[in-house]
């Protein structure tokens, strides 16, 4: 018996060592350790076996299950690691083809600039307001300190509805909106649709601005400064150098435009400055008391700032886009690539 | 306003070169849009004197010179003017030296014999287009000196924005007033001495001013023994480098004492003025006058005319007239200085569509007392150049003088308003500087009186600002102010809206942004609605097809899609925001409800290896628009509809509460015709303010349910006309309380049903809160539904 068991054994190392497959080692799992199989017919001579042997032999069949079984494990892992290789040859792929992706949309790069401009604003507590394209001329000019005569309407070439109604020629009719509805503190940041009668490359009849207005006691020309610079910082760049020139708008004073050092030849001066070295970006200025004074507010208690800025332009410079044209053709081989 | 450099320092000592004081002046406000340098391509170019001058042994036309330019031996110089003598001194170039154009110069052989330089006409030196000869310099000019600041090629010019408020700039002298009070330097006007003789000019003339509300002050002097003529050198060379042809001695003077005073002048023949005198009035009804520009002018009576005893002999402030143009037989002259009320002019200029030097100046504010000024300084002037006899005195109707203006200035209001701390002693210099007379002042106060040039100030403001322009912007700090939070907001569309265009953005479509100008041949094209017509339309449109605002976003957005297409872009899926315009009875202003527009054309999805493209059609642009109305959280109603711009079957209606809010569809034959559109194009435009007003009620929850579902599907064949969703709540109602959801999930028309059928496929869920369904549960409710849609449809079961 003994021996029967070594026999046993040995070949059944063998033949799990020789399978080539899971299936092939199932068959030798089945052929030794099942339940017909060479160990459990052992077992049922070890019953035959005189009582006084039975113990020896029974640790010896033992001894041949526990070196199958381990046989079979080993091998078994050893063959499933094969497999999964083999799967994994199999289903190998061209990883360089391009991925499956959602269809893409383009919002529109005037669009994308207004919301990071105006989101600048809303995070220094600014609140977004709106008004009207089609607009009185009381607000768009006689309110804002522009009387009918004043030779400021001049460089505002103005679309008419019929006397007494325009196209807004700026976002600053919001201004006196706002202030009729409220009362100080003000803090808005207005961006809209306005409108002058000019067409080239530079100038489209249809733009966008940006408005800024605050209003509350103690506001002073430096916070004006101040807060334009952080815009100027936040949005083109901490680097980018800020000047301001008087310049003369009939409902601020004083007044400013605002320069930044040219962003495509950073101050040098090329052909985009005009080789100035600065690329003018806004207006503004310290509210008029004549302002103040259609908005009934006192100019003794409140003071304010308002500032104005062209969005196109400035997406023009971020861009490098050539000419305004490109931003209301709508061709999509444009509005594709931002 | 072009300003010379050169000129410039006739009033004021310069001391920093042209770059810093282009610097200086654009901090001051003085907004410079141009410099130019008109000398700058030259080098080399020197005083030469000729010495002899001999014929050409070979060439009729050219001379050969020997020129001394203090370099060396004299130059042999080949060249082909006529017009020097020996003697003269003339710009002469030498071997590498550069012309205009950057022309250099080297050595050459002509007919033989070889040039080592080339002697200058105006226009090889950048000066016009004059080629009649070279240029005959002073002989007093030493040779061998460097030419061009000789000729003024070393000028700088100075192109600067005058602003609206500050017509005082538009002279030499305003501007350098501005630099004299900021280098603190004297300003030198220059002092005008007349010498009169003769007649007294009240005994030539009189000035009779019959509208002095439109003509606060009019002055006019007589000078006799004109001699019109060219102007001398000096004078030409200033002129043009301000921009301006010169004309003849007494033109070019009143126009040089315009730029250097900013103060228009006007010069009649006195001898065709009838009866020689001066009516200042408004115009007559159909009164017609030429202007010197050779047009005829229909006058209208609000406007100013400056008269003889009969007609109108000027536009006053605007434009002369023809009939007493000063002429080369002109002897005796009427010179007019005057102060004309800004507004008048400004309206007179528009409604003529004529704008002057003149008309600019006296628009933007004059000064009154410079007109006095500026009339002597012309006389002056005249008589040196034009030989003229000046008639002592000046007639001046100026019936009520002016006085000038006082404005208080708080020391810490200034301050305050720029966020500075200016010494009091500094605010009120940088004022004096400017011409700003000091009434009286205390530790807190300044009254200062405003000169007669400047208008623009009238209140303590207008003297902050000039306190600041002189401290320096760039002096005055920066600081960061605390915005205080209010609870009011203005605009939560804007926060909708912009949340809006990312969802769809996000959906895969691009959005455009169109010009909101429209017009009704546009909504003839797209087929809309006559209400559509009923559009804002502009009194002064860019032109007929932008002659009104836009009614409605689908014809920018089907213009976008064929310039697209013609472009080759063949797949598009364009969305845009923005407002339609709409007259309201009664009110001014219209209504600007924002509209959502879209435009699906091509194929649905992006060319990919891994599956085919599918062209877009009707269910594409429904879904969108199902996840827009998702996105607002409301339910709104799609119902089949008809449209002229859609096609027929192929459109529906999106109802809120009722109401129509927008329109979708196929756009149909007709209006795709007119478009020229060669493949399907879908399109809907949806009144987005009614869904951004609906009050969005936070969602409630909802209990995960804790039992399994059970799930059902049945196919069942109907007629075509049988709509999915009638299906849809058939199975609802029958379904009862266990039915949670059911929904399409295939439908078949096709060979393997009957001819005017179709196959629905339903997928339902039943499902309890209470507890575990069983077979028999669900098989009961299953049947009913099964039923229900047998009997209402006459369906099959598949």
């Amino acid at each position: 018996m003994q021996a029967e068991c070594g026999e046993i054994q040995a070949a059944g190392l063998n033949e799990i060592a020789l399978a080539a497959d899971l299936k092939a080692l199932e068959e030798a799992r089945v052929k030794y350790l099942g339940r017909k199989g060479r160990v459990a017919e052992l077992m049922r001579l070890l019953g035959q076996a005189a009582p006084e042997e039975r113990p020896t032999l029974g640790k010896a069949i033992n001894d041949v299950k526990q070196a199958i079984t381990q046989a079979l494990d080993a091998r078994q892992q050893v063959l499933e690691a094969a497999a999964q290789a083999s799967r994994e040859v199999e289903e190998m792929i061209d990883l360089t083809l391009p991925g499956r992706r959602p269809r893409k949309g383009h919002m529109h790069v005037v669009n994308q600039v207004n919301d990071e401009i105006v989101g600048i604003f809303t995070e220094l507590g600014f609140q977004v307001a709106t008004g009207p394209d089609v607009e009185t001329e009381y607000y768009n000019f006689d309110s804002l300190n522009t009387p009918a005569d004043h030779p400021a309407r001049d460089s505002h070439d103005t679309f008419f509805v019929k006397p007494g109604v325009v196209l807004r020629t700026h976002t600053s009719p919001v201004q006196m909106r706002v202030m009729e509805r409220t009362q100080p503190p003000v803090a808005i940041i207005v961006p809209g649709r306005t409108y002058r009668v000019d067409n080239d490359a530079s100038h489209s009849p249809m733009f966008n601005q940006v408005e800024g207005l605050l209003v509350d006691e103690g506001v002073t020309f430096s916070d004006l400064k101040g807060t334009l610079m952080l815009f100027v910082h936040r949005f083109f760049g901490k680097d980018t150098k800020v000047r301001f020139r008087p310049h003369f708008f009939p409902f601020t004073e004083p007044s400013a435009e605002m320069d930044i050092s040219c962003a495509v030849c950073g101050g040098a001066g090329c052909r985009v400055c005009k080789r100035s070295g600065w690329l003018e970006v806004l207006g503004c200025g310290m509210v008029h008391p004549n302002v103040f004074g259609y908005a009934k507010y006192d100019y003794e208690k409140y003071t304010g700032y308002a500032f104005g800025m062209g969005v196109d332009r400035i997406a023009m410079l971020r861009h490098a886009i050539s000419s305004i044209s490109y931003l209301y053709e709508n061709d999509l081989r444009f509005l594709e690539q931002f | 306003m072009r300003i010379s450099l050169n000129w410039l320092k006739d009033y004021v000592e310069i001391g920093v070169d042209a770059d810093t004081l282009a610097h200086q002046m654009t901090m001051l406000g003085l907004e410079i849009e141009a410099i130019e340098r008109p000398g700058a391509e030259l080098s080399g170019i020197y005083v030469g004197k000729i010495l002899a001058i001999e014929p050409h042994p070979d060439a009729d036309k050219l001379v050969v010179c020997k020129t001394d330019v203090g370099r060396g031996e004299p130059l042999q110089i080949i060249c082909g003017a006529k017009n020097m003598s020996v003697g003269d001194k003339v710009p002469t170039a030498v071997v590498g030296s550069k012309l205009a154009g950057g022309f250099e110069i080297a050595r050459r052989k002509m007919r033989g014999l070889e040039s080592f330089g080339m002697m200058c006409a105006a226009d090889e030196l950048g000066m016009g287009d004059d080629h009649s000869g070279l240029i005959i310099m002073d002989p007093n000019s030493p040779i061998g000196a460097d030419a061009k600041p000789l000729l003024g090629l070393d000028d700088v010019i100075f192109e600067i924005e005058v602003l609206p408020n500050r017509g005082d700039w538009a002279s030499m002298i305003g501007v350098a007033r501005e630099l004299a009070a900021l280098y603190g330097k004297p300003l030198h006007i220059p002092e005008v001495r007349l010498d009169e003789t003769g007649k007294a000019s009240a005994e030539y003339s009189s000035v009779t001013n019959d509208a002095p509300e439109l003509c606060p002050r009019y002055i006019g002097r007589v000078l006799t023994g004109v001699k019109i003529g060219p102007s001398p050198d000096w004078l030409c060379k200033r002129l043009r480098a301000a921009g301006q042809r010169p004309i003849n001695n007494v033109v070019d003077v009143t126009n040089y004492v315009l730029l250097e005073t900013g103060h228009p002048l006007h010069a009649f023949d006195y001898d065709k003025l009838v009866e020689n005198r001066i009516v200042v009035r408004r115009a007559r009804a159909g009164e017609i006058m030429h202007t010197l520009d050779g047009q005829e002018r229909a006058l209208k009576e609000e406007m100013l005319v400056i008269a003889d005893a009969g007609r109108a002999q000027a536009v006053a402030g605007v434009m002369g007239g023809a009939d007493s143009e000063v002429g080369g037989s002109t002897a005796r002259i009427f010179l007019e200085s005057a102060y004309f009320n800004p507004i008048s002019i400004r309206r007179t200029s528009r409604a003529l569509g004529l704008i002057t030097e003149s008309s600019q100046r006296f628009q933007r504010g004059a000064d009154p007392e410079m007109a006095l000024y500026a009339i002597n300084r012309a006389a002056q002037l005249m008589q040196e150049l034009a030989g003229a006899t000046i008639a002592p005195g000046v007639l001046d109707a100026y019936p009520t003088p002016v006085p000038p203006r006082e404005v208080k200035l708080r020391y810490t209001r200034c301050d305050k308003l720029l966020g500075t701390e200016i010494p009091s002693d500094d605010q009120r210099r940088h004022l004096t500087a400017l011409g700003f007379v000091v009434a009286h002042h205390d530790a807190a106060t300044c009254t200062l009186q405003v000169p007669a040039w400047r208008h623009d100030v009238t209140q303590e403001v207008d003297l902050i600002e000039e306190i600041a322009r002189f401290h320096g912007y760039e002096r005055i700090p920066a600081t960061v102010p605390t915005v205080r939070p209010v609870e009011h907001r203005f605009a939560p569309e804007d926060t909708i809206i912009r949340a809006l265009r990312h969802h769809l953005v996000a959906a895969g479509l691009t959005e455009v942004y169109n010009w909101t100008f429209s017009s009704e041949q546009a909504v003839r094209k797209t087929r809309l609605d006559e209400r559509y017509l009923d559009m804002v339309r502009l009194a002064n449109p860019l032109s007929e097809n932008q002659a009104t605002m836009r009614s409605s976003l689908l014809p920018g957005l089907l213009e976008i899609a064929v310039h697209n297409l013609n472009h080759g872009v063949r797949d598009q899926a364009l969305f845009e925001i923005g407002p339609v315009y709409r007259p309201v009875a009664g009110r001014d202003l219209p209504d600007e409800p924002p509209h959502l527009g879209i435009v699906l054309t091509g194929n649905a999805n992006d060319m990919h290896w891994s599956r085919p493209q599918t062209p877009a059609d009707f269910f594409d642009l429904k879904g969108i628009v199902e996840t827009v109305l998702d996105f607002f959280g409301v339910a709104a109603n799609l119902t089949p509809a008809e449209y002229p711009t859609f096609q027929r079957g192929q459109s529906v209606s999106v109802t809120l509460d009722s109401a129509e809010i927008g329109r979708m569809g196929k756009i149909g034959s007709e209006t795709s015709k007119s478009y020229d559109f060669a493949q399907p194009v879908y399109a809907a435009e949806i009144d987005i303010s009614k869904l951004i007003r609906k009050p969005q009620p936070h969602r409630q929850f909802d209990a995960i349910p804790a039992f399994p579902p059970s799930l059902r599907d049945v196919a069942v064949v109907v007629d075509r006309a049988v709509s999915a969703q009638a299906l849809l709540e058939t199975a609802t109602r029958a379904g009862g309380k266990l039915l949670c959801r059911a929904q399409v999930f295939d439908v078949y028309q096709g060979p393997q049903v009957p001819a005017g059928k179709k196959s629905v496929a339903l997928g339902l869920t039943f499902q309890s809160q209470e507890r575990t369904l069983t077979d028999t549960d669900t098989q009961k409710q299953f049947d009913k539904i099964v039923n229900a849609i047998k009997t209402t449809y006459q369906a099959e079961l598949r």
